[in-house]
């Protein structure tokens, strides 16, 4: 079998795994104050720590995962409602985004907030001036994703975050990111990038799945809507998942540690991929300026591309087959709008968005995998070209 | 058998004169089909089912989806004499008491049995008196009963409580077969199970198009299927691969075509299986007016493609009717799994809702269709659900 969807859930590091192993041996709550408990929360502590330190400093909240450390900032938002003296608490947000922030925006804007989205241009990019424009005098919040989860593009936070806050003046802006496809696969320091929280998840660099991070800018809190144990300061309460902890800062520190040889493998095995499948007959790339070998604009690990018309979801099928394991935004589908969202806002039409396929590649990846996969492109989809393509015009007549 | 007894009242079926005994086979077989180790027999104008303690639960189930029954109830058996009828009277009014079913009742008698010596009224008043005086609290209302306990003297006499309401109907198989054509949608299960309803032996037919519908859409398909299997526990489900022909229409056929070509291909396909399989008529599951291919002129274009029957009866009725139905025989959780019957790809974006009927002919003989849709029949896949 070859993998390739790694940018959905990645193969375990194996010292994420026997991280993981040792701390789940400590049974005890860490919230118990005798030893079994102070054991436990020396343990989650000390994850704490280490992943702090790879970030660069600033405060983690341990989460269920990156949806979650999603939902905990959008839903921050609702408690300005009343504050707002009778005005809509306000947030922006890209329509490229992940739902878990896209359709967490819309969910509050249903609980009375405002919520604003901006565009992708067709390089797949957020423009700050954009989401500058988009920020009002009630905006609370924006939340811009570092890197585009289904197109890989590299999404300019910095920049986003500077102009956001110039736009709101004076007040108190919440900026966030999610950074699930950032952390530990390009070099993330979320504070340089000017951002107050970004998002983390465990399983997408090799950690276990049900573990995510919160990261906050040092002496941030965020109002929360849940109440319980006072867990995370308040900020996630519910007993604390130790061995996921431990299993995400063992994941992290593995891969930071090869990351510069691992990305620059990765670069490479994009570039191959990209550069072949500009040379297939009917094979397009989104964002188009990747075939042209442009590699700063996209983070290594992920390639999107179609056969448009022929649906994302009949290549995924037609790769299972063949033992390739991809991905698609997308579903055969006339009801599921929903699932081309991030192609339409980057300005491409609903068959082109429904042909997109997602490449996402890891450390092991080799050279060979991208081949095989090209090998099936190249063979097995000819022959399914022709049914989707259809070869009659359109004639004229009644209907 | 020592065990628990059904009384089974039939309503249509008895009304067939002529045809009165292969239909009262039809619904005792159906009974007997899918109880086994039950004995189920006919005798003075209804079906009694007796059956072992630990199967009346799944018995119920079972008369609850038989087609032809109009309601049933669990039933005491006593010799036909008044003590003895009298002490088992009692005995289910105290159950019924206990069960909570309120204190306002009255004893309904039907003596079918001529010779039997008091009337229906003194039977009734017999043991209206003997029940009041056994089990307190209790209220005769012959006009708004809580409960009613219903005595029939037959060739012995038998006595029971609330009836639970079954299908009505026809037994499944005595109006002959008819091919479904089933999608994984909402409409056409409601559809067969409408028909089946009327007596109608269901063969379902799923036209599948890999690798542009996915293996889930046809697990859905065949999970409907096993829904309608507890109302026509005979039915077949034959996976009809139709890429081939969807890969011609493409071909050869503009865009807004698309969707009324496929659809007269599963005409044209379905009838041929119906020949094959012996059944006699075709069943769908259109709507007038809901899609484009719903429309009179639409359907008129299918439709012409078979020269057997073509059965609609969702026609006249509204989207909310036919949920409706769906829930209630269990197949709308199925049908609303988000997995396709039919890709994107063959739905146009501006489909013909009016087609010219020599237009549409013409593009059909374009097609050069019975040889692919032969072929597609040749590689049928039948799953027995």
């Amino acid at each position: 079998m070859i993998y390739l969807d790694w940018a959905a859930s990645a193969p375990s590091e194996p010292a994420a795994l026997s991280a993981a192993a040792e701390a789940a041996a400590l049974h005890a709550n860490p919230s118990s104050p005798h030893p079994a408990g102070r054991a436990a929360a020396a343990a989650l502590e000390d994850a704490r720590r280490r992943l702090g330190a790879l970030l660069g400093g600033g405060r983690v909240v341990f989460t269920s995962g990156a949806t979650e450390s999603n939902s905990l900032v959008l839903l921050s938002v609702l408690d300005r409602t009343r504050e707002a003296a009778g005005r809509r608490p306000g947030v922006v947000v890209s329509g490229i985004e992940h739902s878990s922030v896209h359709d967490q925006a819309e969910r509050i804007a249903a609980l009375g907030a405002a919520c604003r989205v901006v565009r992708a241009g067709s390089d797949g990019r957020v423009r700050p001036d954009e989401v500058a424009a988009a920020v009002d005098r009630d905006t609370v919040a924006v939340s811009i994703m570092l890197v585009n989860n289904e197109t890989g593009v590299v999404q300019p936070v910095a920049e986003i975050a500077r102009a956001a806050r110039s736009a709101a003046g004076q007040r108190r802006l919440i900026v966030h990111t999610d950074a699930v496809q950032a952390f530990a696969k390009i070099p993330l320091e979320p504070g340089s990038l000017g951002v107050d929280a970004a998002s983390l998840s465990a399983h997408k660099i090799g950690g276990p799945r049900g573990i995510g991070a919160l990261w906050l800018r040092g002496g941030m809190a965020l109002p929360v809507l849940a109440a319980g144990g006072g867990q995370e300061r308040g900020m996630r309460p519910g007993t604390e998942n130790v061995a996921g902890a431990a299993g995400f800062a063992a994941a992290a520190e593995a891969r930071l540690a090869r990351l510069v040889a691992d990305a620059a493998r990765a670069r490479d095995l994009a570039a191959r991929l990209s550069r072949s499948l500009a040379a297939l007959p009917g094979a397009r790339l989104f964002p188009a300026a990747r075939a042209d070998g442009e590699t700063d604009l996209c983070s290594p690990w992920i390639v999107c591309f179609g056969f448009p018309p022929l649906p994302g979801e009949v290549v995924v099928r037609l790769a299972g087959e063949r033992g390739i394991c991809i991905a698609s935004g997308s579903a055969c589908s006339s009801h599921k709008r929903i699932r081309t969202r991030v192609l339409e806002a980057m300005g491409h039409d609903r068959r082109t968005a429904l042909s997109a396929v997602r490449v996402s590649t890891g450390p092991s990846t080799s050279e060979a995998d991208i081949d095989a996969l090209l090998e099936f492109l190249r063979a097995d989809l000819a022959p399914h070209m022709a049914a989707a393509a259809g070869g009659s015009p359109p004639r004229g007549g009644r209907g | 058998m020592n065990g628990r007894l059904f009384l089974v009242k039939y309503g249509e079926v008895s009304l067939k004169k002529g045809n009165r005994p292969t239909f009262m086979r039809a619904l005792r077989l159906a009974i007997r089909r899918r109880l086994p180790g039950s004995s189920v027999y006919e005798s003075w104008h209804r079906i009694y089912v007796e059956c072992r303690d630990g199967d009346a639960a799944a018995a119920a189930e079972v008369l609850r989806r038989t087609f032809g029954v109009v309601a049933f109830g669990e039933a005491v058996r006593v010799p036909k004499e008044m003590p003895a009828i009298s002490d088992a009277a009692a005995g289910l009014a105290a159950s019924f008491v206990q069960a909570g079913l309120g204190g306002r009742f009255k004893a309904e008698v039907r003596r079918a049995d001529k010779r039997f010596p008091l009337t229906s009224y003194q039977v009734a008043c017999e043991l209206g008196d003997r029940i009041l005086r056994d089990v307190p609290g209790l209220r005769v209302d012959v006009h708004r009963p809580e409960w009613v306990l219903a005595v029939e003297i037959r060739e012995q006499a038998y006595l029971y409580g609330p009836e639970s309401p079954g299908p009505g109907g026809l037994p499944v198989g005595c109006s002959g077969r008819g091919v479904l054509l089933l999608s994984g949608g909402i409409d056409s299960p409601v559809a067969g199970w409408m028909m089946a309803k009327r007596g109608l032996g269901l063969e379902a037919a799923y036209f599948h198009t890999p690798p542009f519908t996915s293996a889930e859409a046809k697990e859905k398909v065949i999970a409907l299927a096993r829904v309608l299997a507890g109302w026509d526990p005979r039915i077949q489900l034959h996976v009809v691969p139709l890429t081939a022909f969807v890969a011609r229409i493409r071909e050869r056929a503009p865009d807004e075509e698309t969707t009324l070509l496929m659809r007269a291909g599963m005409m044209r396909a379905a009838g041929e299986l119906a020949r094959r399989r012996g059944a006699g008529c075709l069943v769908t599951g259109e709507s007038l007016g809901q899609v484009a291919s719903q429309t009179v002129e639409s359907m008129a274009f299918t439709g012409s493609r078979t020269d057997l029957p073509v059965f609609r009866p969702l026609c006249g009725m509204d989207k909310e009717e036919i949920i409706a139905i769906a829930r209630r025989i269990g197949t709308f959780e199925t049908s609303t799994l988000p997995y396709d019957d039919c890709c994107v790809l063959f739905s146009p974006v501006h489909p013909l809702i009016r087609p010219d009927r020599a237009r549409m002919s013409a593009s059909w003989d374009r097609l050069d269709a019975d040889a692919l849709l032969v072929e597609a029949l040749e590689g049928v896949e039948t799953v027995r659900v």
